[in-house]
């Protein structure tokens, strides 16, 4: 049992210090660093987040996300065909992100993600995860104002983030995930979903993990298990409704499974990641459980997101050793 | 109420000046004393009455010269709320969020010594300014009360003391903000609106209440069963695009109508403001409309914030007139 996370990170220390990331970008914004400081201090930044996964023990880590300034305008601003319009929330948190709006042909330029990857694993000693935006999210949280249908607005993201995949692929990733929180929100709309998951991942071989949140997937299980990817990342807090969910049919794939509350500075107790991953390898072998947080890290305070990141390790340990035992 | 047609107004906060900034800090490492800041908090607040009397505006607000954040200030003075840390909102803007430790409820009253100084400044009526208890509720980690529910019932209870202080005080005009309250439409905002009308029971005064951002076609008309006179709503930022939803179902209650974008550094001008105002007329009456700002505009700079209002009160005096037909006429 391998233990990972969803993905973002703080970029800033607790109080009172103000964080090197914030004061730069506010140099930045009024002229007094150039991009080229500003980026040199995100690296130093994305290296702090790496340490942190790695003092923790984190298995699979990501960099942090510390150069996204949301998911949505980080891969929209990249690609052709797409403005970049006014704030809106991001799903039921409160954090704000700017709406991608097509108002052109959508097409992949060059690599969005590729450096920072190549970046974080040349100075991280554990494996390194990138992350992809899905089209699918992409898409319900952006605006249509160029295609005709929004089928076809869903696949040309599709198209352009296949293009990623592949240069990440070719950049030597070995295992890549697809953030799609919003397939928890349009459960409705799965067989357009399953599409572009298709178009998404063709001619990429790496392990593939389809990551959601924010919700459950009941309605849409067991048929996600037949999407492309070899794992599959369910939030277990906001979606409690998959504790049941996943019991309905066998689960074929590598679960990746949300149990630490990413969006609650409450600590989990190590007893209740333990009684959490029992449950749940009551259903998928313990080798084809990974065990994460809810979701990306960033809604919590620094030390709080860090405490947790220990307690990930410490409690999953824990469970493995009692599993082992068991087994014995 | 003796306001002119579309009387002016503002959401609450105004930014904060240099030597206020520099205090806030100094505080913070113990190098001013707490009266120290208190002072300059005032000095601060009287610039900024100051300033919306010239500009001539008609309800105005204190501009929370004494607030760090919208819900910290609350948590903070409240008790069962302890300090988390900093949480990310957008870009490089952070917040402070709270974390309910244990039962919230009011010490002593929060905002009513500020609303009586700022009242004693001006001949003008000033808004009292709350946090709604969805909002202070939403933007908290809670880690005390089982449910959301009970969390937001039991802040509802202790705003609504805090009306009946401000209301006692002489506070004639009363906001509640609640940004939050589209946060999750479909599963809870029975609750908001369950949680307003505790916080404005058997109060006699005006009530407003401002929402921000997020999806308001989604709440509307819902959202005018929320117990107040006036909803405050940021119409400039999207363009005025609101106005379709108000086409599709009357809008009962007053409006603030927000007319400046309070995340643009851009100053609009008198016309553009005018024409905003004109584009609503056709869909809300005149008399249920207040002109106001999108948002709070603590994050413009001074002199944004001077721009934009001024511009706000020239071109609703424009309006009003081309409305009551007192336009002076330039001389032959």
């Amino acid at each position: 049992m391998i233990t990972t996370v969803i993905g973002n990170y703080p970029k800033i220390p607790d109080m009172p210090a103000p964080g090197k990331w914030r004061s730069a970008v506010e140099k930045f914004q009024k002229g007094q660093l150039t991009e080229a400081e500003l980026r040199q201090v995100e690296d130093e930044v994305t290296l702090e987040a790496i340490q942190d996964q790695v003092d923790a023990g984190v298995d699979l880590i990501t960099d942090g996300q510390i150069r996204w300034e949301d998911g949505q305008t980080h891969f929209a601003r990249r690609l052709r065909g797409l403005s970049i319009n006014g704030l809106q929330r991001y799903f039921d948190t409160n954090i704000y992100f700017r709406e991608p709006v097509a108002e052109g042909e959508i097409a992949w330029v060059e690599p969005v993600s590729v450096r920072d990857f190549e970046f974080a694993r040349r100075h991280s000693p554990r494996p390194v995860k990138p992350v992809v935006t899905g089209p699918f999210t992409l898409a319900r949280l952006g605006r249509n104002a160029y295609y005709q249908s929004g089928r076809e607005f869903v696949l040309a993201l599709a198209r352009a983030l296949n293009a990623e995949l592949r240069a990440l692929q070719e950049a030597g990733a070995e295992i890549i995930q697809v953030d799609e929180p919003a397939l928890c929100r349009y459960k409705q709309e799965y067989s357009l979903f399953a599409e572009a998951m298709t178009v998404l991942v063709d001619g990429v071989n790496t392990k593939k993990v389809l990551c959601t949140y924010f919700g459950d997937v009941d309605g849409v299980y067991p048929q996600l298990l037949q999407l492309p990817f070899e794992v599959i990342g369910l939030d277990f807090v906001a979606g409690y409704r998959n504790w049941d969910v996943i019991a309905r049919a066998p689960f074929t794939k590598t679960l990746m499974c949300g149990i630490l509350d990413a969006r609650n500075t409450r600590l989990e107790t190590v007893d209740e990641i333990g009684r959490a991953i029992r449950r749940i390898t009551g259903v998928v072998p313990p080798d084809r459980v990974m065990v994460a947080p809810s979701a990306g890290l960033e809604f919590l305070p620094h030390g709080v997101a860090k405490r947790k990141l220990q307690r990930l390790v410490e409690g999953t340990r824990a469970a493995s050793q009692a599993l082992k035992g068991v087994q014995a | 109420m003796s306001f002119p047609l579309l009387p002016t107004t503002a959401v609450g906060s105004y930014p904060k000046p240099a030597y206020l900034l520099e205090a806030r800090r100094k505080f913070l490492r113990k190098h001013l004393s707490k009266e120290e800041l208190t002072e300059l908090e005032r000095r601060a607040t009287r610039e900024w009455i100051q300033i919306q009397e010239d500009a001539g505006m008609d309800l105005l607000v204190d501009g929370e010269q004494y607030r760090g954040d919208m819900v910290a200030y609350f948590a903070d003075e409240m008790q069962g709320f302890a300090i988390a840390g900093l949480v990310r909102s957008y870009g490089n803007r952070y917040y402070l969020k709270p974390v309910v430790v244990g039962p919230v409820g009011r010490r002593h009253p929060v905002t009513v010594e500020w609303f009586t100084y700022a009242q004693s400044l001006t001949s003008k009526p000033v808004k009292g300014m709350l946090t709604g208890p969805y909002t202070i509720a939403e933007w908290s980690f809670n880690e005390h009360y089982p449910t959301r529910r009970e969390l937001v019932l039991e802040l509802a209870r202790a705003i609504h003391q805090e009306v009946v202080d401000l209301q006692r005080a002489g506070a004639r005009f009363i906001q509640i903000d609640e940004p939050a309250i589209h946060t999750r439409p479909e599963e809870d905002f029975d609750l908001a609106v369950e949680a307003m009308e505790i916080v404005t029971d058997g109060v006699g005064v005006y009530t407003v209440s401002h929402i921000c951002y997020g999806d308001v076609p989604k709440i509307y008309p819902a959202m005018l069963k929320l117990a107040v006179n006036q909803l405050d709503l940021a119409l400039k930022n999207e363009e005025f695009a609101l106005l379709e939803t108000f086409k599709k179902s009357p809008f009962t209650k007053d409006i603030g109508l927000g007319v400046v974008d309070a995340h643009s550094h851009r100053v609009e001008s008198v016309e553009e403001i005018a024409d905003g105002i004109r584009r609503t007329l056709g869909v809300i009456p005149a008399k249920q409309i207040f002109i106001s700002p999108d948002c709070g505009l603590k994050t413009r700079t001074a002199e944004e914030t001077v721009g934009k209002l001024r511009n706000m009160v020239e071109a609703t005096k424009l309006v009003r007139a081309e409305l009551t037909g007192t336009r002076e006429r330039a001389p032959a």
